[in-house]
């Protein structure tokens, strides 16, 4: 074998391992990266908009309050901006049990250490019909969902 | 600037690629990795036909097993509630999961063979004769802990396949005399196979089992060292010994001055002469390298190719018709499900007489064959010296009678335990709908 | 390198040829490992969906869709359910028709569907199938020894049934204490077949029932294996071996004390499938419906010899 060409495949010998070792390594790096979280999803739905009534309605599970106004719907996070207790809806404000924070019915803070309003969620009607929340994108506190006889208006 | 690359891969790769003799020798002694070689080696050892380097192939292996294993802790999880789901996960979910868990089984099913051939090619050579005894019976140890952790990893995905082969298994190690009962009591974590079995075969697997293997294997390098090589280089020794050398011309001092001829000196070598040695650094190394990664390429071929078996969740109610050992244990199932005796009133359960007394014997003799080796001491290092042909042939063809023995056990038994040759139709087990 | 002389050089010239061959082997198998794991079953429909969407209207979610595995998880009920990341339809009823090709095709809404929410069942409590897979054989067939296939035409057609039939079967696993429920006629039959038939003279469900014959409280977990298939014809399955088994027992199990009640094929098929539900499931209690309501919901049917009353269970 001559020198020119043993020289090339030298080069290929080693580039296809350090290749093929990058590769190797990237791809246990993918896998720690899930694919599936075992986690509620930041995007959920809810009961359908009918199933609720006119007003305040807590949701334990996913720590918020669906407000209905007729046709109109919103949702407010029930997490305190504080330190993150579920504050409680007290017919005319919020209360949170554990430090005194109180916010007005729109979530901005009344008097207390919260340092900032209750959180709004984007909120939609899902293709089936259910109201679906994304609590990753909030919106502002004029958002209304208008929902229609047949589902979003 | 591109020198000072240059120079610093240099600085840091010279070990691997010695340029000259001298930086050759250097290497084992300035580099950490290389530090565990001889500055050099016989050429006998480096022969393919000699050892086909499967010790190596063994070690590759082993490293495959850690590397893939760790890996595959981050998404097992030994829970009996838990388990299953995470090795569907790793089958559906993870990327690249489906691979990495094959490549750890075959890597697995490979080294229990591997290990074996490997001991099975030390034996034909009588390469565990004198000072090599002690690596043999290290070599043995290691050939069990081998068996133990693919066994203790058979367990981990929980479902029927495993429940089943591990209930066979613990069965037969109850068996044992006196000791089998609390033998299987602590191997089990109580008298059912359950969390507790699972969390201890969990722990022996990922941690005690390859910490002692790890441990011995280095004890098992050191020896190699201390017996001055694999058993090749003896059959080089004798002959280099048994030939005279030409007497080289000296001169020697006499009365009166000095005087041509020859004086006193050494007819024959004491051992290896420099013309059967290479160096280390780069030609063994390099060797070692090829062996890592043609292992490797085949275990990730079996892994493209072939996906690890998994049945249905473990349940403990249905045992699934017929419930089979692991393939290297199955030969054992076979002498179990065979050697049931029964004379007069007395039964001797097969249990015990094919599953701890005829393996234990055969283990017994195999861990102290050299000192029962009776052939001359010049057989070691040769393959197929005609004064082993006894023992090497008593060897293969209990090897062979165990190879059958897999082979039925794996192909031949169907529901029932019965045997169904190739072709013969099996009966359809009744299924739900 | 000329310099270490001719031995070591034999040794890197015979060494150097696969050295090579194994390095780009190496690279090659990496090259399919990576294609393997991109070559997914369900690439290709995440690829049609978002288009699909966006024929029909819906830009801003064709625009937001993200692709990747997507599961229900609902671990109350032990559920993990990746059938969605091939179904993407399934809830797009209002908007894509029905005349689309699986697995995009929206899951028709009707009555039940309502009432039992993706968020709250998944797929698999009412399809069967294992949900964890994401490979079009695993998920619908499983693997080897996985006893919950999918519900098919296939496998109904093979039994003799309607795919609504088996549906029926896997409702019965909830509803199962049920007087009669909207919707699932077959098992309703079989309910009130087994006050008729007086079952309970004989046998122990949930607690209640003579001892003649073996407890039938969770048939459907029983190993087929030790049913005797020596006098059964066709298939040796649980389904079969139970159908001829109510028609005709003493074929079946030759010293029965059972008696042959030469049922009708439809009377012995709805008994079968109410059997064969009656299985050990971890549902939570806010799962199991209360039996009052469904019976409420039924409108007398015109059928029916009686009116109904509670069924022992």
């Amino acid at each position: 074998m001559d020198f020119d060409r043993r020289r090339i495949l030298k080069f290929i010998g080693k580039g296809s391992v350090l290749a093929a070792f990058l590769g190797q390594i990237g791809a246990a790096g993918r896998a720690f990266f899930p694919n599936v979280l075992y986690e509620p999803p930041s995007r959920f739905k809810l009961k359908r908009p009918g199933d609720y009534p006119d007003g305040y309605t807590l949701d334990e599970a996913h720590r918020l309050y669906v407000i209905r106004q007729k046709d109109a719907f919103h949702v407010i996070s029930a997490i305190c901006t504080h330190l993150g207790c579920n504050v409680q809806w007290k017919d005319t404000e919020f209360d949170c049990p554990c430090h005194g924070s109180r916010f007005h019915p729109d979530g901005t803070v009344i008097s207390g250490p919260a340092p900032r309003a209750l959180d709004w969620f984007a909120t939609t009607v899902s293709p089936d019909g259910f109201l679906q929340v994304d609590s990753a994108q909030e919106v502002a506190r004029d958002f209304r969902l208008l929902v229609g006889a047949k589902g979003k208006a | 600037m591109g020198d000072k690359i240059k120079g610093l891969w240099r600085k840091t790769s010279w070990a691997w690629s010695p340029d000259s003799e001298r930086e050759s020798s250097e290497a084992i002694v300035k580099n950490f990795w290389l530090h565990w070689f001889p500055a050099k080696v016989a050429r006998a050892s480096m022969d393919w036909n000699y050892s086909f380097w499967l010790g190596t192939a063994s070690a590759a292996l082993l490293l495959i097993l850690t590397v893939t294993g760790v890996m595959l802790m981050f998404f097992y999880v030994p829970s009996t509630e838990r388990a299953y789901g995470s090795i569907k996960d790793l089958q559906y979910a993870v990327s690249f999961g489906r691979l990495l868990r094959n490549q750890h089984r075959w890597a697995a099913e490979g080294m229990v063979a591997i290990v074996y051939i490997h001991m099975a090619r030390v034996f034909f050579t009588g390469a565990y004769r004198g000072t090599r005894a002690v690596n043999w019976v290290v070599g043995v140890v290691l050939f069990l802990s081998t068996l133990l952790l693919s066994f203790t990893g058979y367990l981990l995905p929980w479902d029927q396949l495993a429940f089943w082969a591990i209930t066979v298994g613990t069965s037969i190690a109850k068996q044992a005399p006196v000791v089998g009962p609390t033998i299987q009591f602590i191997l089990l974590g109580g008298h059912e196979i359950g969390q507790q079995t699972l969390l201890r075969f969990y722990v022996l697997h990922v941690f005690f089992l390859p910490v002692f293997a790890l441990v011995l294997f280095a004890y098992h390098m050191w020896r190699i060292r201390k017996d001055g090589g694999l058993a090749a280089i003896e059959r080089v020794r004798n002959e280099r010994t048994m030939a005279p050398k030409a007497t080289p011309k000296t001169k020697s001092y006499s009365l009166f001055g000095i005087t041509p001829g020859t004086s006193v000196q050494v007819m024959s070598s004491t051992g290896l002469e420099q013309s059967d040695q290479v160096f280390s650094s780069p030609n063994m190394s390099r060797r070692i390298a090829l062996v890592f990664l043609i292992v490797f390429n085949i275990t990730l071929l079996a892994a493209l190719l072939f996906n690890a078996p998994l049945e249905g969740l473990a349940n403990p109610s249905v045992t699934p018709n017929p419930a089979k050992a692991p393939w290297y244990f199955v030969w054992l199932q076979e002498l179990v499900a065979s050697t049931t005796v029964r004379m007069g009133g007395f039964t001797v359960s097969g249990a015990l007489l094919g599953g701890i007394l005829l393996p234990g014997f055969l283990l017994a003799v195999l861990t102290l064959w050299p000192w029962i080796d009776r052939s001359p001491l010049r057989t070691e290092g040769r393959w197929l010296a005609p004064e082993r042909r006894r023992q090497n042939a008593t060897f293969a063809v209990a090897t062979l009678l165990v190879i059958v023995l897999i082979m039925v056990g794996v192909y031949l038994r169907g529901p029932y335990w019965r045997i169904y040759w190739p072709g013969q139709p099996r009966p359809e087990m009744p299924r739900f709908y | 390198m000329e310099e270490k002389g001719d031995k070591n050089e034999s040794f890197e010239a015979k060494d150097f040829g696969w050295l090579v061959a194994m390095s780009i082997l190496f690279f090659a198998l990496v090259v399919v490992g990576f294609w393997f794991e991109f070559s997914t079953d369900w690439g290709s429909y995440q690829q049609e969906f978002p288009q699909l969407l966006g024929h029909y209207g819906k830009v801003e979610d064709a625009r937001d869709f993200r692709a990747g595995i997507k599961q229900i998880w609902i671990p109350k009920i032990g559920v993990t359910d990746r059938c969605i990341t091939c179904h993407l339809g399934y809830e797009w009823s209002s908007v894509l028709p029905a005349t689309i090709a699986e697995p995009l095709k929206p899951h028709p809404m009707n009555d039940w569907l309502v009432k039992h929410e993706f968020a709250r069942f998944g797929c698999t409590p009412c399809h069967g199938g294992d949900g964890s897979a994401t490979t079009l054989a695993g998920s619908h067939q499983g693997g080897r020894g996985w006893e919950d296939p999918m519900l098919s035409r296939a496998l109904a057609g093979q039994n003799g049934l309607t795919m609504n039939e088996m549906i029926q079967m896997r409702c019965n696993f909830c509803h199962r204490h049920d007087v009669a429920t909207p919707g699932m006629e077959e098992i309703n039959l079989a309910k009130q077949l087994v006050i008729k038939k007086k079952c309970l003279i004989c046998h122990v469900v949930e607690g209640r029932g003579g001892v003649t014959g073996p407890e039938l409280t969770y048939e459907a977990d029983r190993n087929p294996e030790l049913l005797s298939f020596a006098h059964v014809h066709g298939e040796r399955t649980m389904f079969n071996w139970n159908v001829q088994h109510l028609t005709q027992a003493s074929v079946v199990s030759p010293n029965t004390q059972m008696p042959d009640f030469n049922m009708k094929p439809e009377e012995s098929r709805a008994l079968t499938l109410l059997l064969l539900s009656w299985r050990r499931l971890p549902y939570p209690p806010e799962y199991i419906p209360d039996p009052q309501v469904a019976a409420a919901a039924m409108q007398p049917s015109p059928t029916s010899t009686a009116t109904p009353t509670p069924i022992a269970r």
